[in-house]
């Protein structure tokens, strides 16, 4: 499922519950719904999309989001949500261990089919596991080594304060717009020119002598 | 005429039938009739019999189903993902994802053999021991060891349901309950089942149902799956059966057919729980609905009532910015009413899958948040296959849905700008506003009919599958009055319906009300009056009403259907 008028395709991947849902509506929406029973409000069906212009240095990329639903059953059909995205965020939740897993097997999923899919693990419910670290079932140095094997980034994020996820959502489109910039400084512009006057000035030269 | 009323039956009253033979509305004039119909107007209800639902064989699963007919021109990879079998073949890359995810499932299932095998000899041989003991007084309690006091069948609460709903495995794996949770309810679900395959295979039968003191249990097996129903209330067995079949119908909607029969030829001991993760809600909302909701049992859909003109807007509205290729349907649903639906040349939708639509729309709040794109299986429209469903609201308060049901997968986007110009023009013309109000009005009173003495009724037009009743007003306003409001119903459908003797009309007059039922090939009509009311007060009452239905008709119902 490409086209649509977004820049970045950013897929959203997780176990159920682990707050890939809350995590686009503070992105979107700036808003943490889950205020009653935090983190537990509603399961998505299906899939949900949203998206959101971000601005970097003057530029403006817009991000289309697809937001998985974690249930299992979804599994066959998540890949027509991840088909063509340039970023996949995977969500676990850092109070639940078998999130992690999770996150492993489907960081094996996007390794497998899609491989310009840049990885961004995400630790999600960063709140509670300030709130009383005894929590945290989900050792930091584990995730980054995990992170450096997928050559992808870290981020322990709220939802509920907000903590790093509009950080998440800049360097998914700084990244971006890096790819983007790089096939033309490996042109040069200066560098052909010079090659070309100077050939055309040899060619010259031998015509005339 | 004569014909319609000879079969009527009196209970508690002495009025001569004779004098009111002739008061009887021609059946010429049924309000509501059409021969452009939306949906498929067939009676499940009456469709409904133990020979085809408790055989044990299974249905053949062919892919030939419509939803493949409607994609085999289509590119393979749309059908590929449609069809879950087809991939394992036409696509290495997600074959293997299924190979991957079986082997997680045999190794988790090889670990819970032996403990299984032992836990169902165990319930076995309990069931054996107490199954002379069943016709007595509730035999729940009876039939759980002492030992287990943590589980769910001691609690007041859950013995004091009015109603239970269970659904097991074939080899007595709980997949859902209504009350409590299934793991502390393993024991009696085992049981149940115990019950279904013994009866099955020392007596050569099938096990029905059961009446203990004031419980009902009701069985049906389809599938792999034992589906039972427990009432102390109104319903009758086949009512209780159609609830059941219901229930299969979402099972069927979450998983299709084909990966159901495919799981449980793989696995018979799969815990089907996992796969349906996350969809208990679905069908805890589907039996609230049919609490509240007597279109389920009618079988048929309620309209929101709109000017004919209006609802005309809206569906031109959808037809000219949604002619896309394999759109199937198009509807617009506000609070379990159907707005308009425009289907596809050639396919209809069946009230009982319209149901389920209903119900994914009523029971997630997730698609307030947002656009979504989900996979649904519509039973009586395809069992075998997924529609894909663009779900979005129009407004911002979230009260009227639009629903695109597609066959292509990837139709997301196009059916995303459809969504948007289709909003766009039905705030331009006030359409979404006439909804809202519509809405706000709650329906009709029972007092716009102007009859006296009327004080409920259901009106079901047999020929299009819609009915249409006023709002629940004093004295039913209460949730213990409203219940036996439907209870009324229920008694009332049951005597009519009950196969062996199907009554065209029954006239009932209990202590605090009198009932009249009245059904013919065009319609179904359920009236509730004040106690007083004689049978030829309520013959003429029930004339005029329908000549009121029959003046409010464009307004009521859809009567004509849209295509594409």
């Amino acid at each position: 499922m490409s086209g649509g008028k977004v820049d970045i395709k950013v897929v959203l991947l997780g176990k159920a519950y682990a707050g890939k849902t809350s995590l686009v509506e503070r992105f979107i929406h700036n808003r943490f719904v889950g205020d009653t029973v935090p983190y537990q409000n509603v399961i998505t069906i299906g899939a949900a999309f949203g998206a959101k212009t971000v601005t970097i240095d003057n530029k403006n990329v817009i991000i289309g989001i697809w937001d998985t639903a974690g249930s299992e059953r979804y599994e066959a059909m998540s890949r027509i949500y991840y088909r063509g995205a340039r970023a996949a965020i995977v969500c676990y939740d850092l109070t639940d261990k078998s999130s992690f897993d999770r996150a492993r097997f489907w960081i094996g999923e996007l390794q497998k089919h899609e491989e310009n899919c840049q990885i961004y693990l995400c630790g999600t419910k960063y709140d509670l596991v300030e709130a009383e670290p005894a929590l945290r079932k989900i050792d930091e140095r584990e995730t980054r080594a995990l992170a450096i094997d997928v050559r992808g980034e870290v981020y322990e994020t709220s939802s509920k304060t907000g903590k790093d996820i509009e950080r998440i959502f800049r360097k998914i489109a700084t990244d971006y717009l890096a790819t983007k910039k790089e096939p033309m400084t490996e042109e040069n512009p200066d560098l052909v020119r010079l090659r070309k006057a100077s050939k055309s000035k040899k060619l010259c030269a031998g015509c005339k002598s | 005429m004569a014909a319609e009323v000879r079969e009527a039956e009196q209970i508690g009253n002495t009025s001569d039938s004779d004098s009111v033979q002739t008061e009887l509305l021609e059946t010429n004039e049924i309000p509501g009739k059409s021969e452009n119909a939306l949906l498929v107007a067939t009676d499940s209800f009456e469709d409904l019999n133990y020979a085809g639902l408790t055989n044990g064989t299974l249905p053949t699963v062919s892919t030939s189903g419509t939803i493949h007919s409607l994609v085999k021109k289509k590119a393979r990879r749309a059908s590929a993902l449609l069809d879950e079998n087809e991939a394992a073949g036409d696509n290495t890359a997600s074959s293997d994802e299924t190979t991957n995810a079986v082997d997680q499932e045999s190794s988790e299932v090889s670990g819970e053999d032996s403990q299984e095998d032992h836990l169902e000899s165990r319930l076995t041989d309990l069931s054996l021991n107490e199954t002379e003991s069943l016709p007595e007084e509730i035999p729940m309690t009876q039939l759980i060891p002492t030992s287990s006091d943590i589980e769910d069948v001691n609690s007041l609460e859950w013995k004091q349901q009015r109603r239970h709903i269970f659904i097991i495995s074939e080899s007595g794996k709980p997949v859902y309950s209504r009350h409590g949770s299934e793991d502390k309810l393993v024991t009696i679900m085992g049981v149940m089942q115990a019950l279904v395959i013994c009866t099955h295979d020392f007596q050569k039968d099938t096990l029905r149902s059961i009446v203990a003191g004031d419980h009902k249990f009701v069985f049906m097996c389809r599938d792999h799956l034992t589906f039972i129903g427990i009432t102390r209330g109104r319903e009758s067995t086949q009512q209780m059966l159609l609830q059941l079949t219901y229930m299969y119908n979402q099972v069927i909607s979450v998983l299709t057919l084909s990966t159901l029969t495919r799981i449980f030829k793989q696995h018979r001991n799969y815990d089907l729980r996992r796969p349906l993760s996350g969809a208990e809600k679905f069908f805890d909302n589907l039996l609230n609905l049919m609490d509240v909701e007597p279109g389920l049992l009618l079988s048929s859909v309620r309209c929101l009532p709109l000017d004919s003109s209006v609802r005309e807007n809206i569906s031109h509205s959808i037809v000219q910015h949604a002619k896309v290729k394999d759109l199937v349907f198009a509807l617009i649903i506000a609070q379990n009413q159907l707005v308009t639906l425009v289907r596809m040349k050639k396919y209809y939708i069946h009230p009982m899958d319209l149901h389920l639509i209903i119900n994914l729309i009523n029971a997630s709040e997730s698609f307030k948040a947002a656009e979504s794109w989900t996979p649904i299986c519509l039973p009586k429209f395809d069992a075998c296959g997924f529609l894909q469903a663009h779900v979005s609201y129009l407004d911002e308060e979230c009260h009227t849905c639009l629903l695109l049901l597609s066959v292509d997968i990837e139709a997301f986007y196009i059916l995303s700008e459809c969504k948007a110009k289709i909003k766009e023009r039905l705030v331009r013309y006030n359409a979404l506003k006439a909804i809202n109000d519509s809405l706000r009005r709650n329906s009709y009173s029972i007092q716009q009919c102007s009859i006296s003495d009327l004080r409920h009724f259901l009106y079901k037009s047999r020929s299009i599958a819609q009915y249409t009743s006023p709002e629940l007003e004093a004295p039913y306003h209460t949730k213990e009055e409203q219940q036996r409001l439907f209870d009324l119903y229920h008694y009332l459908h049951d005597r009519i319906h009950t196969s062996g003797r199907q009554l065209k009309i029954l006239f009932h007059v209990g202590p605090y009300e009198t009932l009249l039922g009245w059904v013919t090939q065009g319609f179904e009509l359920y009236a509730v009056f004040g106690p007083l009311v004689t049978k030829t007060i309520a013959i003429h009452a029930v004339n005029k009403l329908l000549r009121w239905i029959k003046k409010e008709e464009d307004r009521l119902f859809i009567l004509s259907s849209v295509t594409f």
